[in-house]
């Protein structure tokens, strides 16, 4: 039997159905037979931190977890409303309550449950904790419009995972469904600062002229039966219209006069004009361009795929490595331990070559999704094309996530391994550092491939720097 | 056969029995079209020779000046023609302009290609008004939009000789009296096909000679709305265009009333594009035969009638146009009927000697006018010469037939009120309201 459990810094009166715990000492087995998280929303900034420490949390068994609000009132804003799965109305001695909550959240549990219990370093990518979230709630996450993020939309579910950063939640949703682990249905359009991603953009007329936007804005009337055309201004003459030329009083448009035009004139240099331009300004950067140069983005609602629904249960393989696999046809880890067994028997059984071992680590590639979103393919796909450039079809690629590499170079000295390694280098730098001002830091290690070396070993020595 | 028994037919006559035979020519068209012109025109160009200086004197104080000329061009679905007519401006001798076009509802590309022309800086304001409102209410738009000295009107399907804005500016300079410069129209379209090359011929022989003439003897009745040269300050004295079809007809009598002098200048050259189809041609010339009554029998009577304002010349103007084309109309009818019903037999001799008579008279028309255009004839006007044979039949039978349906149209139903040429909107309210 599941039982609820508050977390709360202090622990007054807490009735036996309810389980505590303090914010610091939520771990993982002690998450076991919880049914959902309560958290006081009396003074509801306080509440948030809580909620956003659970879902912050590392152990899928804890930021899954649902959580339920108590003592919440009307004047916290929508998006944390809504980030939570029920709200408790009453106290913790409404054992009825607390058991319907349990029981209408079991399904989720039991997802959470079936997770297997791998090593959770995967958890701490914040897109796999999106995608997991995503998949363990049934139905679509709705976005939900705010001025409190630049973004301008949240999805409550996720937005305690944003909430020490204003940021990425869009771009990590538009890569999930690049890569079709999630599915989109069309909600909105909006615009974004394409310098800052801002969603908080002013549209403005503009005189194509000079630029100013402090334009007069005028209606052209026509008045059809002494043909006289004129601003609307022209011929008010107090709450009436008459015409100046004929001196008749216009009485109903379409009978006798019309406004075929509007004309706009600029109040900074006089150029009267049709067409005013569009200029857009960002509140939060002050970027001004055409509103073609800004985002033009798709706001969707989402919810978990098939693909994404596997991907969740057993572990997102690094995305990364997925474009790279249909480039360069990466082989499994299993697959290159036997390959290097096999190229180091034969170096030692013909004596004639030398072969060599490199392991490669791009750090921070992970960054490049949250920053680029939906066009992180791109450039994985750009980057993908680096790395064949500098290998060679003899070489043996596998990666063990989708920052590390590991390629075995056959024929290949350590010096013209170490070249090859720096050409890479270079690739990468020159295009991410020229196409984004971001270049993911590098680090590599040469070995000679020989049955002396254990592979294993090895590598995970690498992985220890 | 027929030609040698109607020389003898012809020269067998007395001078009674010709004229008997043949008034509608001798006592009327050859006098008025024909004698007057070459006296007119020849006194005309004496006098431009003698005027050298004053034309020499009035370009000096116009580039002295270089007053800020608005170009008016009001339209509807002329797209096509605008390029070129926007060519034609940016070439003008004369470069203070301010090219201003209006689209009057258009439901084709025009918008965009003006857009574009507006983009690359070869006119100065487009304005498109997404409801037509007819082309009076369009070329007021532009004139509200202007600020020049002088407004040039011009038709969307026009373009200009180089030097054309510069000469019809000049007679403002000559006589501040002055209000109104009507420039020369000619047919742009000449070679296109056979209906534009009789307009060709009759453009020379009605706008330019015509024109010319009407303008020396002080009863010019129109300025042609493809090309003509106004006062600012007498255009907004009248709030500029009233509702047409016959718009131009209709300003210039107003000017003329208001006490200003309206002249023509054979010199300042506008082409335009005239219909190419027989079909087309008389549906123009139907719009514009009506408004004839329209204007100057109904709307601008009180010219003809006594009062405070009566000018000899204003009556004069409007009274040769209602004379030789409205009533002398009828002098046709009266013709054909008496040479049917008195003279039968000799129909066919009657009818070759008018036609003979009338080639005569327009080669002569054609030669006074080449003399008169001079340099500014191309050659393929020369060559309109080849056609001059059948113009009798095209005016004489094609245009009449055309003016006669449409006076009687107008005076029995008012056509002119349900003219599409205006949107049905405004044709009801005018028409209610009897303008």
């Amino acid at each position: 039997m599941r039982m609820p459990c508050l977390v709360a810094r202090e622990s007054n009166t807490i009735p036996q159905s309810v389980l505590y715990s303090d914010p610091s000492s939520v771990s993982e087995p002690d998450s076991h037979d919880i049914a959902y998280w309560i958290v006081d929303m009396q003074d509801w900034r306080a509440g948030w931190q809580l909620v956003a420490s659970l879902r912050e949390h590392l152990s899928p068994k804890v930021y899954l977890r649902p959580i339920v609000y108590m003592n919440a009132d009307n004047s916290m804003p929508e998006e944390i409303s809504k980030a939570a799965d029920g709200q408790l109305n009453g106290n913790l001695d409404n054992g009825t309550m607390l058991e319907v909550l349990a029981s209408s959240f079991e399904k989720t549990n039991q997802w959470i449950d079936h997770l297997p219990d791998t090593n959770t370093a995967a958890d701490a990518n914040i897109s796999f904790k999106v995608l997991r979230l995503i998949a363990s709630r049934e139905g679509e996450q709705k976005p939900v419009t705010t001025v409190r993020r630049k973004s301008g939309y949240v999805y409550p579910l996720l937005e305690p995972l944003f909430s020490k950063r204003d940021e990425g939640v869009l771009e990590i949703l538009e890569f999930l469904d690049t890569q079709k682990l999630i599915s989109g249905s069309f909600v909105s359009k909006a615009h974004f600062c394409s310098s800052c991603n801002s969603a908080f953009i002013n549209f403005k007329e503009s005189c194509p002229q000079c630029g100013a936007d402090d334009l007069a804005v005028d209606e052209l009337v026509h008045h059809f039966r002494c043909a006289h055309m004129g601003a609307m201004s022209d011929f008010m003459r107090g709450s009436s219209m008459v015409c100046p030329k004929c001196d008749r009083e216009l009485h109903h448009i379409g009978v006798d006069y019309d406004k075929p035009s509007i004309m706009y004139t600029c109040n900074q240099c006089s150029h009267g004009f049709q067409d005013p331009a569009i200029m857009t300004s960002c509140y939060n950067c002050g970027r001004s361009t055409e509103p073609e140069n800004q985002l033009s983005r798709v706001i969707s609602a989402y919810s978990i795929s098939a693909i994404g629904q596997n991907a969740a249960s057993y572990g997102m393989e690094a995305l990364f490595t997925k474009i790279l696999d249909s480039e360069l046809q990466l082989c499994s880890f299993d697959a290159f331990r036997d390959f290097y067994r096999v190229e180091a028997a034969r170096i030692r059984r013909y004596k004639k070559s030398e072969s060599s071992l490199a392991m490669i680590a791009l750090r921070d590639i992970d960054k490049l999704y949250i920053r680029l979103g939906g066009r992180a393919t791109e450039v994985f796909g750009e980057l993908s094309t680096v790395f064949r450039t500098v290998l060679r079809q003899s070489d043996v690629i596998t990666a063990r996530n989708e920052s590390i590499f590991f390629v075995i170079m056959t024929e290949t000295s350590t010096q013209h391994a170490e070249r090859a390694v720096e050409r890479l280098r270079e690739g990468i730098t020159e295009l991410l550092s020229s196409n984004l001002d971001f270049a993911p830091e590098m680090s590599s290690l040469i070995k000679t491939i020989s049955v002396d070396m254990d592979l294993d070993k090895t590598l995970e020595a690498f992985l220890q720097t | 056969m027929l030609i040698e028994n109607t020389i003898d037919f012809f020269l067998n006559m007395d001078t009674a029995k010709v004229l008997a035979y043949f008034w509608p020519f001798f006592l009327l068209d050859m006098t008025r079209y024909l004698l007057l012109d070459v006296v007119v025109i020849s006194v005309y160009a004496i006098k431009r020779v003698f005027h050298k200086d004053q034309y020499a004197l009035a370009r000096r104080q116009l580039y002295k000046e270089r007053p800020l000329v608005s170009i008016l061009i009001p339209g509807k679905n002329e797209g096509k023609h605008i390029p070129r007519l926007a060519e034609s401006l940016t070439r003008q001798t004369y470069k203070n302009i301010e090219i201003i076009i209006v689209d009057d509802g258009s439901d084709d590309n025009t918008a965009e290609i003006c857009r574009r022309l507006e983009q690359e800086g070869k006119i100065d304001r487009f304005i498109r008004n997404e409801v037509r409102g007819g082309k009076a209410s369009a070329a007021n738009t532009a004139l509200s939009f202007s600020s020049g000295k002088y407004i040039v009107h011009i038709d969307a399907d026009s373009h200009l000789a180089f030097d054309s804005v510069e000469t019809i500016l000049l007679p403002f300079y000559m006589d501040p009296a002055i209000g109104a410069v009507g420039g020369d129209v000619r047919v742009a379209n000449t070679d296109v096909s056979f209906v534009t090359r009789l307009q060709g011929i009759e453009y020379m022989k009605s706008i330019s000679i015509g024109r010319t003439v009407s303008s020396e003897l002080g009863i010019l009745r129109i300025i042609a709305g493809a090309h003509g040269a106004f006062r600012r300050d007498i255009l907004e004295r009248l709030h500029g265009w009233d509702v047409g079809p016959g718009l131009d007809g209709d300003i210039t009598l107003k000017i003329r009333k208001l006490g200003f002098r309206v002249v023509h200048e054979p010199h300042a050259v506008c082409y335009t594009n005239v219909p190419d189809r027989f079909r087309a041609l008389a549906r123009q010339r139907f719009r514009w035969d009506r408004s004839m009554v329209r204007f100057r029998v109904r709307k601008h009577r009180d010219i003809l009638l006594p009062s405070l304002n009566f000018s000899f010349l204003n009556f004069l103007a409007s009274a040769e146009n209602i004379f030789f084309n409205l009533i002398l109309d009828v002098k046709w009818w009266v013709y054909i009927v008496q040479i049917l019903i008195i003279h039968p037999t000799i129909l066919q001799y009657v009818f070759l000697i008018n036609f003979v008579l009338y080639m005569a008279a327009n080669f002569l028309q054609f030669f006074i006018a080449s003399l008169l255009l001079g340099d500014s004839m191309r050659r393929k006007d020369y060559l309109l010469a080849f056609f001059i044979p059948l113009v009798p039949v095209y005016t004489g039978i094609f245009l009449r037939i055309v003016r006669t349906y449409a006076y009687l149209m107008e005076f029995l139903h008012g056509a002119s009120y349900f003219d599409k040429w205006n949107p049905w909107k405004v044709s009801r309210v005018v028409k209610e309201e009897k303008l």
